[in-house]
C-alpha cells in the first residue's frame, strides 16, 4: 500500500464555491476544465428540456433514522457503542465505504479530505464517519492504513465490525448494498440536536459537499 | 449509467441555482467560451505534440521510461517522486498517493466495474482504435461485462488527444467524461512517460495462451500424502477434462457450443491443459527447479498446488515472474498485503488464531484485567496459531496474553496445566495442542481457578474434535474455520459433482472442497475475461467477484487486491449427548 506524507495543501484549490471565496487562483488547466463542465452543462441545459437548474450528480432528500444498538470496532480497534458514537452536540456526517474498493470510494473520501482542509485547525468540530461494508476484509489494521493514504485528521473515523452488525446499521440507514461490488455512493449528515438526517445519493464536488454541510448547518 | 453520466456532466453548475445565479452562470458561459475553443485546439499543440515526445524522452532508456511510468500508473508518484495532482468531482483535489490510476482501471489497465460505474480500458491498444458498442471480434460478451454499451462510441485516440484527455478529460469527441475519471495536472515530460507506460499495459499476449490452448500446471511438493495430492487433482483435472471434450464435441456441434458451461465465445475453441511440476529435495533447490520447468514450458497459471510445508519458494516464484497461483493447498500461506499473484483459499492454520483474538476482544470487558494465558506446543502448527492469535491481539491495543511454549516434543499434562492455571489464574486459556490436551483440560473441572473458557483449535483436534468429553464440553470453545458440518451437507452434491464418479471417502474431505473453489473460480473469471487472457486481468477479474457460497466455507469473498479467499472461522462448543453437534458461538466474521 501506498503511504503518503506530503501535505495536500499546495494543491488546494477552490472553485465555483460561492460560500467560500477562492483561497488561490486555479491553474489555467484545471480553469479550461471548469469552464469546459459549465459550457457542456449549459449545452445539455438547453437540449434537454427536461433538465432544469435543478440537475445534480446526487439527489437529496430529508429523512429519520432510528440508529440500533450496535458494537462496531473503530481503526484503532477500539469497541464503540455506535448510538453513543453519534455525536449530538456537533455535526455528523456517515458514508459507506471499503478499503480496497475501485472507483467509489477514492472520490467519496477525497470528498471528506477536502472538507477537513476546508475545516481548519479544528478538523474535530464535524465527525466524519465511515463504516465499512465489506467487514470480512476490513480488520482495524486495513481501516487505519486507508485513514493514512487520505491523509485523515482527527474528527474522521473508520468503523467495521461484524456482518451482521454492519447489515444492521445499513438497514437503519435504509442502505441496501447486498454485496460490495453493486456499490453505490450515498452520504448523510446530521446537525446537532437534530433528528432528521440528510440523506445524499450520488457523488458531491468539494462545492457542492461545502454547500449541503452549510445548508445543513456546518460552518 | 447513461443518466448518471449526464448528471454528471451537470455537477458544476450545482449550487447556482438561484435565478440570479443563473445570469451569472449565463455571462460566464459567454465570456469564457471563446477560451474554451481556444484552448481545445491550443491544448494538445502547446502541451503535448507527439513530435515533442521523442525530444522529451531523449536519453532515457526503455525500462527506465517504463519503471517511472509504472510508478505513476500503481503508485501515483512523478518522477522527481512528487505526489500526481488531480481533481475529481470537478474540484475535489485528489493526490496521486490517496488513490491513482490503477485503483479505477486497474493493474491489467482493462478496467472495472463497480456499482453503476464503468471505468473502460486505459490500455494504448483499446485506446487507440475506435469504441463501437460491441467489441469486435468478441461479440459473444454477455452484455454486463461489456463496457462498451454502458459509454458512448468514440473515434481512435492518438497521443495528442489521450493526453488531452488525462488532462482536461476530454474525449476525441470533445465530451466532457464523467467527473469519476480524475483531471491531472502534469508536465509534458511525464506525460510522455505515463503515455508510453499505457502503451505497454496488457499488449503482447500472455505467456502460455495462444489461439489454440491455454497452459496450465500444478505444483507438488514431493513427500506429501499421496491422497492428499489425488484430493488436490480431481477437481482441477476433471474441469479441465469436461472443458476440453466439451470443446471438442462444440466444434461438431455448435449447438452444443452454446449450451455448454465455461464455453462461451472463443473459449469454445481453445484447449486447456495442466502439466505437473514435482519440486524435489530441499525448498532451498526449488527456485531453480521451477526456473526449468518454466523455461521448458512457460504457464499462463498456476492452479492450486500442494505441500505439507514449505511453499514460500513458489510464492516468490510467481511473483518474480508475475505468474498468477490459484489457490494452492498450504497451511501457511505467506501473508502479504502487496504481493500481488497467490492467490490463497484462506489465511491457513493462522486464520483460527486470528479469529481466537477478536473473539476474546469481543468479551474483554469481562475479564476485568485478568490475564489471557496462551500454552504453545512446540511446533510449527500450534506457532502459526499463536502467532495469529498475538498478532491480532497486539492490534486491538491489549496488554500481550502469556505465552508458554512447551518444550520439544512435550505433550501437555493435567500436572503441568494445572500449576499454570493455579499461578496465572487467567480469565481465558488458549491451547494450541492436538488432542492431547484433552486429558490436561478436563482434570481442571472443579478446581477453583478454572478459566471461564478455554480455546483449542478445531483443526489441530482433527477427529478428535468429536470426542471432547462431556464435562470439558461447557467451557471448551473451539475454532472452526469451516461451514458447519450440519450446514455443509447440502453442497456435498456439488463437491461430488467433481469427482468423476470415484467414492468420496477415497479423497481428502477438506482438500477435494478446496480445490473445487479454483475450479470454479477459473471457469467463472475466464467468462468474464471477454476474451482477454492476460495474467493481471485474470487477478482484476477475480478481484472484481461477488461474494461467491460454496462447498466448505461459509463464504469466500473477493476485491482488488484481497489475496485470501476465506476470511472467517467460527467458534464453536460441541453440544451435548451422544452424537453431538457443533454450536456454532460466533459469527463467521467478527472484527
Ligand atoms: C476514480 C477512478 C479513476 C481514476 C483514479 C482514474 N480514472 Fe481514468 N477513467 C475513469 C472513468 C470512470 C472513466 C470513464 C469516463 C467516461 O468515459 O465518461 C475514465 C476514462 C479514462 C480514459 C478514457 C478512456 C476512453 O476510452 O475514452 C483514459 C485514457 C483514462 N481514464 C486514463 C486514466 C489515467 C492515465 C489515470 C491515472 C493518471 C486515470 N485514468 C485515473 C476512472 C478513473
Amino acid at each position: 500500500m501506498i503511504v503518503a506524507n506530503q501535505t495536500l495543501g499546495d494543491q488546494l484549490s477552490v472553485v465555483s464555491s460561492q460560500l467560500f471565496p477562492p483561497q488561490r487562483t486555479r491553474p489555467l488547466q484545471a480553469r479550461i476544465i471548469h469552464y469546459a463542465l459549465l459550457v457542456t452543462a449549459a449545452l445539455f441545459l438547453s437540449l434537454t428540456s427536461a433538465a432544469s437548474a435543478d440537475n445534480r450528480t446526487y439527489q437529496r432528500s430529508v429523512e429519520k433514522y432510528a440508529m440500533p444498538d450496535v458494537t462496531l470496532i473503530n481503526q484503532n480497534g477500539n469497541r464503540v457503542r455506535f448510538k453513543n458514537f453519534l455525536p449530538t452536540d456537533k455535526p455528523v456526517v456517515v458514508d459507506f465505504i471499503f478499503g480496497t474498493c475501485t472507483t467509489i470510494c477514492p472520490v467519496l473520501s477525497a470528498g471528506y479530505a477536502s472538507l477537513q482542509q476546508r475545516l481548519g485547525a479544528d478538523t474535530e468540530k464535524v465527525h466524519l464517519i465511515s463504516i465499512t461494508i465489506d467487514p470480512e476484509n476490513d480488520t482495524p489494521a486495513v481501516l487505519k492504513d486507508y485513514l493514512k493514504r487520505y491523509r485523515s485528521k482527527p474528527g474522521w473515523d473508520f468503523l467495521t465490525g461484524s456482518r451482521k452488525d454492519i447489515d444492521r446499521v445499513m438497514k437503519a440507514f435504509n442502505a441496501n448494498i447486498p454485496d460490495k461490488m453493486s456499490h453505490y455512493a450515498l452520504t448523510f449528515i446530521r446537525m446537532p440536536k437534530e433528528d432528521n438526517w440528510v440523506r445524499i445519493n450520488g457523488m458531491m464536488s468539494t462545492s457542492e459537499f461545502l454547500a449541503e454541510s452549510q445548508k445543513a448547518g456546518i460552518k | 449509467m447513461k443518466r448518471t453520466a449526464i448528471r454528471d456532466q451537470l455537477s458544476a453548475i450545482s449550487g447556482q441555482r438561484s435565478a440570479r445565479n443563473f445570469w451569472r452562470l449565463t455571462v460566464l458561459l459567454f465570456t469564457h467560451y471563446s477560451l474554451l475553443i481556444t484552448a481545445v485546439i491550443l491544448l494538445p499543440f502547446t502541451a503535448h505534440s507527439a513530435d515533442d515526445r521523442n525530444a522529451l524522452l531523449a536519453g532515457m532508456d526503455q525500462a527506465e521510461i517504463l519503471r517511472l511510468g509504472e510508478r505513476i500508473y500503481r503508485e501515483g508518484i512523478l518522477p522527481d517522486g512528487k505526489p500526481l495532482p488531480g481533481y475529481v468531482s470537478g474540484d475535489v483535489p485528489v493526490d496521486g498517493t490517496a488513490f491513482t490510476c490503477v485503483s479505477c482501471h486497474l493493474r491489467s489497465g482493462l478496467g472495472s466495474f463497480e456499482g453503476n460505474v464503468v471505468t473502460p480500458p486505459t490500455n494504448g491498444r483499446i485506446l487507440y482504435q475506435p469504441r463501437e458498442p460491441f467489441i469486435k471480434g468478441s461479440e459473444f460478451i454477455p452484455y454486463i461485462h461489456n463496457y462498451a454499451v454502458y459509454l458512448p462510441v468514440r473515434p481512435a485516440y492518438t497521443y495528442e488527444t489521450l493526453a488531452a484527455l488525462i488532462s482536461t478529460g476530454f474525449d476525441p469527441t470533445g465530451r466532457s467524461v464523467v467527473s469519476v475519471m480524475p483531471r491531472y495536472e502534469m508536465s509534458a515530460r511525464d506525460m510522455a512517460i505515463l503515455i508510453a507506460y499505457l502503451d505497454t499495459l496488457s499488449d503482447k499476449p500472455s505467456p502460455g495462451v495462444d489461439k489454440s490452448e491455454i497452459k496450465f500446471a500444478t505444483v507438488i511438493v514431493e513427500g506429501t500424502d499421496p491422497s492428499a495430492v489425488r484430493s488436490m487433482l480431481t477437481p482441477i483435472e476433471f474441469g479441465i477434462d469436461r472443458k476440453n471434450s466439451l470443446a471438442v464435441a462444440a466444434s461438431k456441434n455448435p449447438r452444443v457450443a452454446l449450451m455448454s458451461y465455461n464455453m462461451s465465445g472463443n473459449l469454445t475453441d481453445i484447449k486447456f491443459s495442466l502439466s505437473r511440476w514435482v519440486l524435489k529435495g530441499p525448498s532451498t533447490t526449488w527456485k531453480q527447479q521451477l526456473e526449468n520447468y518454466y523455461k521448458t514450458e512457460p504457464v499462463f497459471a498456476l492452479l492450486g498446488g500442494i505441500t505439507n510445508g514449505d511453499w514460500e519458494p513458489v510464492h516468490r516464484f510467481c511473483e518474480e515472474k508475475g505468474i498468477p497461483d490459484l489457490f494452492p493447498i498450504v497451511d501457511y500461506p505467506v501473508i502479504s498485503q502487496k504481493d500481488w499473484y497467490t492467490l490463497y483459499p484462506s489465511r491457513g492454520v493462522r486464520q483460527e488464531g486470528e479469529a481466537a483474538a477478536r473473539y476474546l476482544h469481543s468479551m474483554y470487558d469481562l475479564f476485568k484485567g485478568r490475564s489471557i494465558v496462551q500454552i504453545i506446543r512446540a511446533d510449527r502448527r500450534a506457532e502459526a496459531l499463536a502467532r495469529g492469535f498475538r498478532e491480532t491481539w497486539a492490534e486491538t491495543g491489549h496488554p500481550p496474553a502469556e505465552d508458554i511454549i512447551l518444550a520439544k516434543g512435550e505433550k501437555l499434562t493435567a500436572e503441568k496445566l494445572q500449576q499454570i492455571v493455579a499461578k496465572e489464574k487467567p480469565a481465558a486459556l488458549l491451547v494450541w495442542d492436538d488432542a492431547s490436551l484433552l486429558p490436561a483440560v478436563s482434570s481442571l473441572v472443579g478446581k477453583p481457578d478454572k478459566p471461564g473458557l478455554v480455546i483449542a483449535s478445531g483443526t489441530y483436534l482433527g477427529k478428535s474434535l468429536w470426542a471432547v468429553p462431556e464435562e470439558v464440553r461447557e467451557f471448551l470453545y473451539m475454532t472452526y474455520p469451516y461451514r458447519l458440518p450440519q450446514d455443509d451437507a447440502r453442497y456435498d452434491k456439488a463437491a461430488k459433482r467433481v469427482l468423476a464418479g470415484k467414492p468420496i471417502n477415497l479423497f481428502d474431505p477438506v482438500i477435494i472442497r478446496q480445490s473445487y473453489l479454483t475450479n470454479e473460480i477459473l471457469g467463472k473469471a475466464l467468462l468474464e475475461m471477454r476474451g482477454e487472457y492476460y495474467r493481471d486481468f485474470l487477478l482484476d477479474t477475480i478481484g472484481m467477484m461477488a461474494d461467491q457460497y460454496f462447498p466448505l466455507y461459509e463464504r469466500v469473498s473477493f476485491g482488488p487486491g484481497q489475496r485470501y479467499a476465506s476470511k472467517g472461522c467460527f467458534m464453536v462448543q460441541l453440544g451435548k449427548g451422544k452424537s453431538p453437534k457443533l454450536v456454532r458461538r460466533s459469527e463467521w466474521v467478527t472484527q
